[in-house]
């Protein structure tokens, strides 16, 4: 019986060994352990023999049969790990090829620096108001202390639709209706569309302003100073870009200030933006007007306000490179996508 | 104002280069705008004198000059043009100049002819834009003198950019003042002293015009030779300073108004009828001006007139028939003040801008007039010959300005200022800029000088104090102040993350104007009726826009004539519908989609994008804003395909539409697709207030799903499906939650009876306490199917 056992063990084992597949694999398992499978059958015999004869003839076939399920156990993990690898390789992808719906639009260069200029002032405990674009004149001129045919009102080249009603040639008049409905302290900022009847190579007839203003008790030409430095030099990123002051005017500050930075193109050397001076005017600012504090009932001995106002084309050309302000409303898909990132 | 730098050197000794002279007034508010050196390139260039003119012998348009440079010998010079002859002063450039314009002199040979050098003209030289001929010198010019010294040369031309409240400093004098104060030196100039009147003859003015005009100056000069030269010296003054010389008495005027800053005006006294009046215009009456343009005055208009009527618009322009020409022998010189109000918007009104309404304007001296007649006197009879009359001076005192006292207390400069500059600096200020000020007590009086029509209030005055000082030497400071915190309700509809959502799909923002051309509203919507502008700057650019349509239209048509095909574009901003009559000013956000849906892409195949790919768009908008009450219902938009456009309601509120461009229309306005297009105004997406979310519990429960195909009419819209499943939804009893319900199937065709479709419901079902038995899902399922029949004829299909 021996004998014939280990015929069967050897044969079983170069079966398995041989077995390409895991159905095969399966056909040999049912075929020699299964039921009616040639090492159960001897099992089954070995309750015929002598009983002197039968613990060792089981223990001899019990051996087998463990012999050839570890076979198959084995054969089976190397079968398996093979059909892996043949899935594994059958399933390889180029991952370099792009992936699916991966586009993404983005914002207009002007919406950008809008918000990177909100973001700004309400980091420094800022509001932000909007008001209509369509403006009376009150609100747009006289409440800001520029009467009737004032020179300045010159400067604002104005869109009419009558004697009362005309387009915002500024977001200050934002100011005024904010002054009128709430008490100071007031700190805030007016973004939006302004629009004046000037159309050449560096004027659209819209554009974009951001106005703010300040008003408590104590408020000073030095935070004036120091509120329009930080926030320069941080929308610039340049803790030492030079910032500087000289007077102006405007109807509703006195006194007034333009303010000017060290040229960003060409480190205040001198160049075609800058006209060579080294410097560019990239806002207006002051102290509130004591006529305008009269117009929205602001006590002008007990308080003082400071406001400035800026064109958000000029920042955004400086900041990204934009060397044509007509670019910016003429939204070819081609000049939007290159502010894609950030 | 442009101004030359050698003229302003005769009224102050400011001591510095050109470069502290134009950071100077830069910082002190008198911006440069530009500063053009003068007189280079004239080394070589010298006073000579034609000694003899002949035809070249071989060039019909040629001479051949011989010409005293005053180098002790004669230099031969052929030249092109005509008008000089023997005896004439001319500028001659030797070999080796370099001109202004580039030109190299050298020694040459013109068609057989030596010549040593060139007669120039003023273009030549750097002094006009165009000459006709060379430049002929007054016959008492030095010969052999660099050219530059006997022109004051070099020099420059500096520009500034005045602001308006600085009319004080349109003039020489006006910016020596400024500057003489700041560089604290004293003011000098010509001397200014009255011309003896020789002669009597005078006319008489009289005042009728109230506080317009309180204060009238008029001299009759008799004899002048009106049809003299300029001199050079005078007639370069006004070119430097950008004036254009026109004849002798026109010069003179304006001279003394560039020199002081007062305007005047020369009449032809022969042409003058009586009295000289001061008044209001008649409505209507007619002017013809010095520039030939004719005129219907204003009722109001201020003006002088004689017994014939207006001669001059006050402080704008003279009139033709009075003017001032070479054959004028008697002159009446006007020099007045005219109130700034009166003067204001009248040049516009006339679409005229002169220097002289430019100042008036702005304020002009009320003293000034006199100091300037005795002025222009001087150079008429010193350039002109003539003799002058006595002034007949009108004056309203009551009328003339008031010089203001204004009240100010240093410590509160230094309070404003945040600085601590002390009473004796303001006081130091004040007296460099001839502010008269009494300075007692912690309140102080200042008057300002005439001439300072800026200053009123304490304020102006703290500016001054700040300019003095110089506003890069003012500290800066932080603020400090109450923390109060000012966010928004946490479900506020911000405009951020609506732009966010859009751009996270692959939008692009874009800026289109406010204002639109007036036929592509109407070709969208001939209801609009949009707004008007009264002024605008083109007809496409005329009416305000009462949707985002026309924009993102036009921004597709210019793209996609750039080939830029595949587009995604969104805006967000204020549109300006008509309600019931009225213009309403609304925030609104607005796309357009157009070309193919995706970018190429290796797997998949492409196609255009369509109505349902942008809804998505817009009910993810919506999504986002927690919008939940939005229905998208079937109607008609005069812009969209009739088939294809929707109105969005939110619980029915209209809120915005959204529908494929009407094909009729993608012709017309240039676009191919046709694009997809929508807009959601933001008032009602706000309105819909959304609520802080509250938590329910969430079933650990396993969720069951059935599938569901029902057949009903084709006339049933999925609105109405969802509407009765959401109905069903809620009349559950409690132990379930028919949680989601989605159509993932619409078919018609083989199978489904005509006029009929079949709709296929993903339904999910959520037990909430208890796993419920088989039974009571296919009751429920059961009962939806029941519901459906009833309400809307559905068959369950089978």
């Amino acid at each position: 019986m021996q004998e014939e056992l280990d015929a069967i063990r050897a044969r079983a084992e170069a079966e398995i060994d041989a077995a390409g597949d895991l159905d095969t694999l399966e056909q040999l398992r049912v075929g020699y352990l299964g039921k009616k499978g040639e090492l159960t059958n001897l099992l089954k015999q070995v309750g015929q023999l002598e009983p002197e004869a039968r613990k060792a003839a089981g223990q001899a076939v019990n051996a087998a049969k463990e012999a050839v399920q570890q076979r198959l156990e084995a054969r089976r993990e190397e079968l398996a790990r093979v059909e892996l690898d043949r899935r594994l390789q059958a399933e390889r992808v180029d991952v370099s090829l792009p992936g699916r719906d991966a586009e993404v639009g983005n914002l207009h260069p002007v919406t950008r620096m809008l918000e990177r200029i909100e973001d700004l002032f309400v980091a420094m405990g800022f509001e932000v108001d909007q008001g209509p674009e369509i403006e009376d004149a009150f609100h747009n001129f006289e409440a800001l202390n520029i009467p009737e045919d004032h020179p300045a009102r010159m400067m604002h080249d104005t869109f009419y639709f009558d004697d009362h009603w005309l387009l915002r040639t500024h977001t200050s008049p934002v100011q005024i209706r904010v002054m009128a409905e709430r008490e100071p302290p007031l700190r805030t900022i007016a973004p939006g569309r302004v629009f004046r009847c000037d159309s050449d190579v560096t004027h659209t007839p819209m554009f974009h302003q951001v106005e703010g203003l300040v008003v408590d008790e104590g408020v000073t030409f030095a935070h004036l100073k120091g509120l329009m430095q930080d926030f320069l030099q941080r929308l610039f990123e340049r803790d030492d870009l030079p910032v500087r002051f000289r007077p102006s005017y405007f109807p509703f500050t006195e006194p007034s200030a333009e303010v000017d930075i060290g040229c960003v193109l060409c480190e205040g050397v001198g160049c075609r933006v800058c006209k060579h001076t080294g410097w560019l005017e990239v806002l207006g600012a002051g102290l509130i007007h004591p006529n305008v504090f009269g117009h929205v009932g602001v006590d002008a001995e007990r308080y003082s306000g400071l406001a400035f106002g800026m064109g958000v084309e000029r920042l955004a050309m400086l900041r990204y490179g934009v060397d044509d302000l007509r670019l910016f409303f003429e939204n070819d898909v081609r000049f939007l996508a290159q502010f894609q990132a950030g | 104002m442009r101004f030359s730098q050698n003229w302003l050197a005769e009224w102050v000794d400011h001591g510095w280069d050109q470069a502290t002279l134009v950071h100077r007034l830069t910082m002190a508010g008198l911006e440069v705008e530009a500063v053009e050196d003068l007189g280079a390139g004239l080394d070589q260039v010298r006073v000579g004198v034609i000694e003899t003119c002949d035809q070249h012998p071989n060039a019909d348009r040629l001479s051949l000059c011989t010409v005293d440079a005053g180098e002790g010998g004669s230099r031969s010079i052929v030249c092109g043009a005509t008008n000089m002859g023997p005896g004439d002063k001319v500028a001659v450039a030797v070999p080796g100049a370099v001109l202004p314009n580039g030109m190299t002199i050298k020694k040459s040979k013109l068609r057989g002819e030596t010549s040593e050098g060139m007669l120039c003209s003023t273009a030549e030289l750097g002094m006009a834009e165009e000459a006709e001929g060379i430049l002929i010198l007054p016959s008492e010019a030095p010969v052999g003198t660099p050219l530059a010294d006997y022109l004051n040369l070099p020099d420059a031309v500096v520009e500034l950019d005045l602001t308006p409240n600085r009319g004080d400093c349109l003039s020489i004098a006006g910016i020596a003042r400024e500057v003489a104060a700041l560089a604290d030196k004293p003011l000098m100039g010509p001397p200014l002293a009255p011309v003896q009147p020789a002669g009597t003859p005078r006319r008489e003015v009289r005042l009728e015009a109230g506080a317009d005009c309180p204060r009238y100056l008029g001299r009759v000069v008799e004899g002048v030779d009106a049809g003299g030269e300029t001199p050079l010296w005078l007639s370069e003054r006004l070119r430097r300073c950008g004036v254009r010389p026109v004849s002798l008495l026109v010069d003179i005027t304006n001279y003394v108004m560039l020199e002081l800053g007062q305007p005047l005006h020369a009449f032809d006294n022969d042409r003058l009828s009586g009295d000289v009046r001061v008044r209001h215009a008649a409505d209507g009456e007619p002017v013809t001006l010095l520039d030939g343009s004719s005129a219907e005055l204003e009722a109001g208009t201020l003006v002088i007139a004689d017994d014939a009527g207006v001669q001059a618009v006050a402080g704008v322009m003279g009139g033709a028939d009075t003017a001032v020409d070479e054959g004028t022998t008697n002159v009446f010189l006007e020099a007045a003040y005219f109130r700034p109000g009166a003067v204001a918007g009248r040049a516009r009104k006339l679409g005229q801008h002169t220097d002289a309404s430019h100042r008036y304007e702005r304020g002009v001296d009320p003293h000034l007039a006199v100091i300037a007649m005795e002025r222009a006197t001087a150079l008429l009879t010193e350039l002109a010959g003539g003799t002058p009359g006595p002034v007949t001076e009108a004056v309203a005192e009551a009328d003339l300005p008031e010089r203001p006292e204004i009240p100010f207390r240093p410590a509160r400069a230094d309070a404003r200022l945040g600085t601590e500059l002390g009473p004796e600096a303001m006081g130091d200020a004040f007296r460099r800029l001839n502010l008269e000020t009494e300075e007692e007590g912690e309140e102080w009086q200042v008057v300002p000088p005439p001439y300072r029509f800026d200053l009123a209030l304490e304020a102006d005055l703290i500016e001054e104090v700040a300019r003095l000082h110089g506003y890069d030497r003012l500290p800066a400071e932080r603020m400090i102040g109450p923390m109060e915190p000012h966010a928004g309700s946490e479900t506020d509809v911000q405009d951020r993350p609506l732009r966010q959502l859009l751009v996270g799909r692959g939008f692009r923002e874009v800026i289109t104007y406010s204002f639109v051309d007036p036929d592509t509203v109407a070709r969208l919507d001939p209801s609009a009726e949009p707004l008007p502008l009264a002024n605008p700057l083109s007809r496409e650019q005329s009416v305000m826009r009462p949707d985002l349509f026309a924009g993102l239209l036009e921004t597709a048509a210019a793209n996609q004539a750039r080939q830029n095909e595949r587009l995604r574009l969104f805006e967000l901003g204020r549109v300006f519908p008509r309600v019931d009559g009225a213009i309403l000013q609304r925030d609104a956000i607005g796309g357009l989609v157009a070309g193919p849906l995706d970018p190429p892409h290796w797997a998949g195949e492409r196609r255009g994008a369509d109505f349902f790919d942008v809804k998505g768009d817009v009910e993810a908008l919506l999504a986002r804003a927690g919008a939940s009450g939005a229905a998208f219902e079937r109607a008609e938009h005069p812009a969209l395909h009739p088939g294809q456009s929707a109105r969005i309601t939110l619980d029915g509120v209209h809120a915005g539409w959204l529908g494929t461009l009407h094909p009729g229309l993608a012709e017309p306005l240039e676009v191919t697709g046709p694009p997809v297009l929508f807009q959601l105004d933001l008032a009602p997406v706000r309105d819909q207030a959304s609520e802080v979310p509250q938590y329910r519990p969430v079933s650990r429960l396993p969720m069951t799903r059935r599938d569901l195909a029902v057949v009903v009419s084709e006339a049933v819209t999925a609105a109405e499906l969802t509407r009765v499943v959401a109905a069903y939804a809620d009349d559950i009893e409690a132990d379930l939650d028919l949680m989601d319900w989605r159509i993932f199937d619409v078919y018609t065709g083989e199978g489904v009876a005509a006029g009929h479709k079949s709709v296929g419901l993903a339904l999910t079902l959520q037990p909430r306490d208890q796993t419920p038995t088989d039974d009571r899902i296919e009751a429920v399922v059961a009962g939806l199917v029941e519901r459906l029949a009833g309400e809307l004829g559905a068959q369950l299909r089978g």
